[in-house]
Parts: structure tokens; C-alpha cells; sequence
């Protein structure tokens, strides 16, 4: 009887996640497979199959709509954020983890608040100072260095949080070592400590590089000229407000090449960016 | 020796972070506080000293109220689904076999991915013409004729006042919930091998066992997870601004769409700042509310 109830409790299991599976997996499956459908076909039934793979879609997509110049874009401004960001986040992270000054804890508690405060709370100021911000006799508004600038400011306080408690689990005795051998406070960070914090460089990165390939509100508010937009933008506006309907199968084209980068850069380093989200939820 | 040129080394090491930090964040901030005072529309010249009067405007502000409303039912409906499927997944599909660590994974997908894919995704799984939704229903014999009218009257999903928010929620939902089923399976990963064993040797079986054992154990997480959804559908705002734009006739209007609107649309940038910050004190006062409320552990179980 026990084995009986037991069996039922199993099945039931498998089949409620199996469903909950199938929730989670159909619409991302109907996204990709419409994307290869001609637009009679799209409309002919959702869950038919596609007569032949309408490569085109992909073609249209990346230069009739525009979404090469936008891909483009969002590459730029993500690589150079990143390129800032980690070195600059690396040098903060290793003084709070290494070098304890007077006030340096309340420095630290500063920036991890950053983590606190809702991007819309800064949004209006934000959006007067990059106006006000003036280089030469442009504004960074609608620039894709006023952008990358934000981007590394708001990116700061979760990397400087994870690495320093990377800095921190690093053994001590190292950099005491270099510098009896007369390194001086730079080179024991360039040589001996970065190195070592290699993998929690690359886990930081990772994880900014997919929040800033994603990033949609600050870019909304900061880049209004079509030649400037990233990849989220430029999808978003093409369904908003050109209504690039007409043409579907691009348009699921479209959300297939902004999705696909993320989800491949995602699977690789999966287990490791489990572990950055759990540390930064359970202990944060 | 080793203080040689260490505060040199200290304040270069710093300044770049600190100097963009506190230019491009903590200035804002500072600046909110300030612009919420002001009745201004942009035009420096008309920048006038209006004291608490944004705030005053907000608190009589019938469509502010509508907008919290919205983001109350988005934690309270959205935020009790996404507990209970996580909680139920992660009880479910213990274990760190291959499949499961691979299926968990698969559940992040949506969290991933961009929210503006999301949001398109959605608009179109619920679109009258090509959606998913519309296929399903047709299938069990519903929703057969969904067509925009002669008059244009919008009869889809997201143009209906009555559909459109839970149309939102589910959404947000299918986007949040993987996150969540990670917290939860990492809760249950730290129960002591030791405690669910002795468990199982006292006999505690099946649906006794998850309430007895597993779920007074989840309390820490639990507490972090509510926290998270307060803050996440407090500040919902691309998901409801691509899908609705807080329509139709504001009915799924939620705080941060109507500050866009108060800020970019409107000009009114005073009344925006000032719902900005209505919203951080919100977020601050719910999250500890909650943390209050939950301190003490009811089960009694320490850990």
C-alpha cells in the first residue's frame, strides 16, 4: 500500500514538473521556431512547423532592420564598460580587502548601498547631469561614452562587493613576501594579486556583461538618437514604435539574436554564475 | 617598509571608483532630494522653490495610488505564486545530478535573458493574431473571434482593462520564478544531511516531513526571497512599459511607468523625483516591515 502511495507520489511529481518545464521551455521554443517561418505560416497556425527555414528572416532582421548597427553598438559600449570596470572595480576592491584606513569601512558601506538604491531614483538627475556634463562642446548625453560612464558607475558597487571578498580569501603571506623582496604596493597588486584573482575577474565580468547586454531602462533615458541605440533599444523601438509588424518573421529574428549571445555566455559559465548570485542574495 | 607610500597608494587605488561613483550615483541621489522640491519643468529659469508641495500633490495624485495598487496585487499574487512554484520545484528535484543542475539552469533562461525580449516575447504569446494564448484557447473552443472591432476597439489580452494585469503578472512570474527555485534549492541543499535523515529513521514522511522538517528550515531564505520580491515588483517597470505602457486607461499603471511619464513625457520633473523617492522610502518601509514581522522564527526552530 505504502509502495503504492509511493509510486503515485512520484509520477505526480514528474508530471507536475514536467509541466512547469514545458511552461518555462515552450515560449522560448515558439520564439526560435517562429523565427524561421515564413509570415503566411506565422499566421497559418503558432505551433506549425515551418515549410522551409526562412533564413532570410535572419537577413532581414540583421540589416533591413537594422539590428547589425544596434548589435554593434551594445558590443562597443558593453566591452568598454567592462574594460573599465574590472580594473577600476579590482583596485577599489583590493584597498577595502587589504589596505584598512580610517573610514574605510564606511567608504565600503557606501558603495555596496549603491546596491540598494533603485536606478529610477537617480534617473531625472542623471539625466540633467550627463546634459550638463560637457566634453569639448558635445554632452555625454546620447553618447555612447556617457553611457559606458553610467554603465561603469552603476556596475561598481556589486563588483567591488564580490571582489573584495575575493581579494579577501587570497592568503596574505603572498604580498607580505613580495614586498620584503622591495615590490612596491603597485606591483604586488599587478603582478603577484591580480593574477591570482583571476577567476573572480572572470566571474564579475560575466555577470556585468549579460546585465549590460540587457540593460534597457538607463539606455532609454540616456540615448534617444537611433545611431547611438543598443541592442535592447533598438529591438524595443522597432516593435513599439515603428511597428515593424509587417514583417514578423525578422522581428522573431530579432529577439533571437539579442537572446542567443546571452544564453550561450550563460550556459558556459553557468555554475559559476549560480555562485555569484547565490553569495550576493545570501549574503547580501 | 611596508608603509612605504601606502596612502599614496590608497587614495589612486581609490580615486577612480570613488570619483565616478560619487559623481554619476551618489551626486544623483543627493540631487533628488533636492529636485523634489522644486517645481520645475526643465527650463532652469522656471525652477521654483515649492517645499513639500510635490509631495502634497502626490498624496491627493488618484493615479499614484492606482499605480501602488497595481504594484501591491504584482507582489501579492505574482510574489505567492512565485514562493509556492519555487518552493515546490526545489522540494521536488533535489539532488545534484546532471539532469537536475541542468534542468535548474534551464529555469534561469528567462532571468538571462533581457527584459525587453521578454516583454516582445509575451506581447506576442498573448497577440490575438499569431499568439500562443490565442491558439490554446481556440483549442478548448474559447476565444475564437478575438479581432480588434469595427469601431477599433482593442479586444486582445493586454488592451482588456480586466486581463491585461494578469496577463502582466504572469509574465513577470515566468520570468522571476527560476531565481527563486535557485534560492530555494540552495535553502534545502544547506539542511544537514544529518537532520533529514534522522528525519527519515523517525518515521516523518511525505507532506509531514516538508512541513515539519524542510519548511521551518527555509525560514532564512524564505526571508530573503520576500525580500527580493518586495523590492522586484515595487520597481517593475520595462516589463509593464513594453508590454501595456500602463495601459489600457492606466490599468496596469505601476509607480515607475507613471514616474517615466510624470519625468520624460510630462516634464513635470519635481513631481517625478518626488515619486521617486516615495518609492525608495516605500521599498525601505515594506522590506522592513517584512523583516520585522518575520524576525522571530514561529516554527521555533533555531538554526
Amino acid at each position: 500500500m505504502n509502495a503504492v502511495i509511493s509510486v503515485g507520489k512520484k509520477v505526480l511529481t514528474v508530471v507536475a514538473l514536467t509541466a512547469f518545464t514545458l511552461a518555462v521551455l515552450i515560449p522560448l521554443l515558439w520564439m526560435v521556431l517562429t523565427s524561421f517561418k515564413s509570415g503566411p505560416e506565422i499566421f497559418a497556425s503558432p505551433w506549425g512547423l515551418p515549410g522551409k527555414i526562412h533564413w532570410e528572416n535572419f537577413s532581414h532582421a540583421w540589416q533591413t532592420a537594422g539590428i547589425a548597427h544596434f548589435f554593434l553598438n551594445s558590443l562597443i559600449v558593453t566591452v568598454a564598460t567592462l574594460a573599465f570596470l574590472i580594473p577600476i572595480g579590482a583596485m577599489a576592491a583590493y584597498v577595502f580587502a587589504r589596505y584598512p584606513f580610517p573610514g574605510s569601512k564606511l567608504l565600503f558601506g557606501t558603495f555596496l548601498g549603491g546596491m540598494m538604491f533603485p536606478q529610477f531614483l537617480t534617473i531625472v538627475p542623471l539625466f540633467f547631469l550627463m546634459n550638463t556634463l560637457k566634453i569639448g562642446a558635445y554632452s555625454l548625453y546620447d553618447t555612447k561614452l556617457g553611457l559606458t560612464i553610467v554603465y561603469i558607475a552603476y556596475s561598481l558597487p556589486f563588483t567591488v562587493f564580490v571582489l573584495t571578498g575575493f581579494f579577501q580569501t587570497l592568503p596574505k603571506d603572498l604580498d607580505e613576501a613580495a614586498m620584503i623582496d622591495g615590490a612596491s604596493h603597485s606591483k604586488v597588486f599587478w603582478r603577484v594579486m591580480l593574477p591570482l584573482a583571476k577567476p573572480g575577474l572572470i566571474v564579475v565580468g560575466i555577470f556585468n556583461g549579460i546585465g549590460l547586454w540587457n540593460e534597457y531602462s538607463l539606455a532609454l533615458v540616456l540615448i534617444p538618437s537611433e545611431a547611438n541605440r543598443t541592442l535592447p533599444l533598438g529591438i524595443a523601438n522597432l516593435v513599439m514604435v515603428e511597428h515593424y509588424q509587417s514583417d514578423w518573421g525578422a522581428l522573431f529574428a530579432g529577439l533571437v539574436i539579442v537572446m542567443v549571445p546571452v544564453l550561450i555566455v550563460y550556459w558556459v559559465f553557468r555554475e559559476k554564475i549560480h555562485e555569484t548570485m547565490l553569495a550576493g542574495a545570501l549574503k547580501g | 617598509m611596508k608603509n612605504r607610500g601606502r596612502t599614496a597608494f590608497i587614495v589612486t587605488y581609490l580615486a577612480p571608483a570613488v570619483l565616478l561613483y560619487g559623481v554619476f550615483v551618489i551626486l544623483p541621489v543627493l540631487q533628488a532630494v533636492g529636485y523634489s522640491l522644486f517645481k520645475w519643468s526643465g527650463l532652469s529659469s522656471k525652477k521654483t522653490y515649492v517645499g513639500f508641495d510635490n509631495f502634497k500633490q502626490l498624496f491627493h495624485d488618484d493615479v499614484f495610488w492606482q499605480a501602488l495598487l497595481h504594484n501591491a496585487w504584482i507582489f501579492l499574487f505574482g510574489g505567492s505564486a512565485i514562493l509556492i512554484v519555487a518552493i515546490a520545484v526545489a522540494h521536488g528535484m533535489q539532488g545534484e545530478s546532471r539532469a537536475t543542475k541542468a534542468l535548474r539552469s534551464v529555469y534561469l533562461f528567462p532571468n538571462i535573458m533581457s527584459l525587453v525580449v521578454v516583454a516582445i516575447l509575451w506581447e506576442f504569446v498573448y497577440d490575438p493574431h499569431i499568439g500562443l494564448l490565442t491558439s490554446v484557447m481556440k483549442l478548448f473552443g474559447g476565444g475564437a473571434t478575438h479581432r480588434s472591432g469595427a469601431a477599433g476597439i482593442d479586444t486582445s489580452i493586454l488592451g482588456s482593462p480586466t486581463q491585461a494585469l494578469p496577463a502582466v503578472i504572469v509574465t513577470f512570474v515566468w520570468f522571476a520564478v527560476g531565481f527563486y527555485i535557485m534560492l530555494f534549492s540552495a535553502g534545502i541543499r544547506q539542511i544537514p544531511q544529518e537532520v533529514a535523515e534522522a528525519s527519515k529513521l523517525d518515521g516523518a514522511e511525505g507532506l509531514f516531513r516538508f512541513r515539519k522538517i524542510t519548511l521551518p528550515l527555509l525560514w532564512s531564505v524564505g526571508r530573503i526571497a520576500v525580500i527580493y520580491l518586495v523590492i522586484n515588483t515595487l520597481n517593475v517597470f520595462a516589463l509593464v512599459f513594453l508590454m501595456t505602457q500602463g495601459g489600457p486607461d492606466r490599468k496596469t499603471e505601476v509607480m515607475l511607468t507613471y514616474l517615466y511619464e510624470q519625468a520624460f513625457v510630462n516634464s513635470d520633473y519635481g513631481a517625478a523625483t518626488a515619486l521617486a523617492i516615495a518609492n525608495f522610502v516605500i521599498v525601505m518601509a515594506v522590506s522592513g516591515i517584512v523583516l520585522r514581522l518575520t524576525r522571530k522564527d514561529p516554527t521555533g526552530v533555531s538554526h
